[in-house]
């Protein structure tokens, strides 16, 4: 069963509300679905490591809220919230392709096509940027740089990474800006994709989430 | 000196790709390193820096161990220059980039000073010394970056596909400062190249490495007598070799093709 990108992003944008909308038992429904479905679509070492790192700075969240006087329950609850939320936008992001995203943004949303645009050139720039970052800091530490020290000044060691990869990040877009200007970017009479349709699989998605969203009248009236 | 011993080498949990090399390169040589995309070149030079560390055999720099050092304890040894000198440039002028390696290793000013200098004059760049980096031409750029590894006083250099993307003059102009650091320094050069042209010009050794093996150890005109098939390794002879061998001559540029095919009177052929 394959749904579209409007269809996932609806549902991305209603995981986010049902968080608030539904009993705590739900939500952590929910979690166990929605890490389930990502295990299912890409269960790779990248997946992993998100899932981690997000289960790391839920904790961190969690910590903070009770540091700052948050009962234990209403923490944990904040907690649940905010990895419910964020596992929706890696569950997104792992089944759909970034261009089919953005053309649902412009498509449905109404998104002017050159914000899609930025977005989608922006996630393309991130594997870019890091091998990027990985060439830089073997260059540098093959003339000396260190990650050696204190906090400071591995910090301020770190510049020597930072400097180079800005720099070229900058020379980067600006080459890709020139280059999409010289191929007629911006004229805005070129569609080189199919429009996306909705399916059979599409409407029964969106009905769930219709139903599931209007939880606190149905919860109250019937 | 740099020493590989039986070293085995894969990324995470791929396939190999150094298998079991063995060599040993000694002081002031220069040796090109040599293999079609992907053979492995580049991952061994990487380990010689200790950019990577093998899963099994050992790398010797100078006679030590550097299996728990990191590069930038190696930087007075090894200078390793990356092909892309953009990702490198990090100040606002030549002689301050230059400077940074003996910065970062705390050396005095006046020894900064004179080892900047020095690394800047090697490379044909004393009068560029005020100039923003990043406005260099490539060719340049790639000097720069060469100037940046000498400026730690290292005795090999390490260079990855230095001459890719320059003219012919660029790339002679480039060669020339090598040869003349392996020649009237004693530095040991390492040059991992496509070109079999300058390989066969300027290196004395050469080492192909074909899906990780190494496959030949040797001198470069024993590679290039211009009658070994070398398609196997996915390199090729270069044209000059194959003519000059056809031709039983000895011409490492057109110029001396020329000069032994139609000697003037007095030459000798």
């Amino acid at each position: 069963m394959k749904i579209t990108a409007f269809t996932q992003l609806i549902t991305v944008l209603a995981v986010t509300a049902w968080v608030f909308l539904l009993p705590v038992p739900v939500v952590a429904l929910i979690l166990v679905l929605e890490l389930a479905l990502l295990l299912y679509i890409k269960h790779d070492r990248l997946t992993m490591a998100a899932i981690g790192a997000l289960t790391v700075f839920t904790g961190m969240m969690i910590l903070l809220q009770l540091v700052f006087g948050s009962s234990f329950s209403v923490s944990l609850i904040g907690g649940l919230r905010m990895f419910v939320m964020t596992t929706a936008f890696l569950c997104l992001l792992a089944a759909t392709k970034i261009q089919d995203i953005a053309q649902a943004l412009v498509e449905k949303f109404h998104l002017p096509f050159e914000y899609a645009f930025m977005l989608t050139t922006a996630l393309r720039f991130v594997p870019d940027f890091l091998a990027d970052s990985a060439t830089t800091l073997d260059a540098q530490s093959c003339r000396g740089y260190s990650n050696r020290g204190n906090v400071f000044k591995r910090l301020y060691s770190y510049l020597a990474v930072v400097k180079p990869l800005v720099m070229r990040a900058v020379a980067k877009s600006d080459t890709l800006a020139l280059s999409m200007e010289l191929k007629g970017f911006g004229a805005n009479t070129y569609q080189n994709m199919q429009p996306q349709k909705l399916q059979v699989a599409d409407y029964g998605v969106l009905l769930v989430v219709i139903i599931l969203s209007f939880y606190p009248f149905w919860a109250k009236y019937l | 000196m740099i020493e590989a011993k039986a070293v085995n080498f894969a990324y995470n949990r791929g396939q190999p790709v150094i298998n079991d090399v063995t060599c040993k390169i000694e002081d002031g040589e220069f040796v090109a390193l040599l293999g079609h995309n992907g053979s492995g070149k580049t991952t061994l030079s990487r380990l010689f820096m200790a950019l990577v560390h093998p899963r099994s055999g050992q790398v010797f720099v100078d006679g030590d161990n550097i299996e728990n050092l990191e590069p930038a304890d190696l930087a007075h040894q090894v200078g390793y220059v990356f092909q892309n000198p953009d990702l490198q440039i990090l100040e606002d002028n030549v002689f301050s980039e230059v400077a940074y390696g003996p910065i970062c290793k705390k050396l005095p000013k006046d020894a900064v000073k004179e080892q900047v200098i020095a690394a800047l004059e090697a490379m044909g760049l004393e009068n560029l010394a005020d100039a923003y980096p990043r406005t260099l031409s490539f060719g340049q750029k790639r000097r720069l970056g060469v100037a940046a590894a000498l400026a730690l006083n290292p005795r090999t250099l390490i260079l990855d596909e230095i001459t890719n993307g320059q003219d012919e003059q660029e790339k002679d102009n480039m060669m020339a400062y090598l040869e003349k650091l392996n020649k009237e320094k004693g530095i040991t050069i390492i040059l991992i190249t496509h070109d079999m042209n300058i390989a066969r010009k300027y290196a004395r050794r050469a080492i192909v490495l074909n899906n990780g093996d190494l496959v030949f150890d040797g001198r470069t005109q024993d590679l290039y007598n211009g009658e070994r098939d070398l398609n196997e390794w996915g390199l090729s002879q270069p044209v000059l070799a194959v003519l000059s061998a056809a031709m039983g001559l000895s011409a490492y540029s057109v110029e001396e093709f020329c000069q032994q095919l139609f000697p003037k009177e007095g030459d000798e052929r």
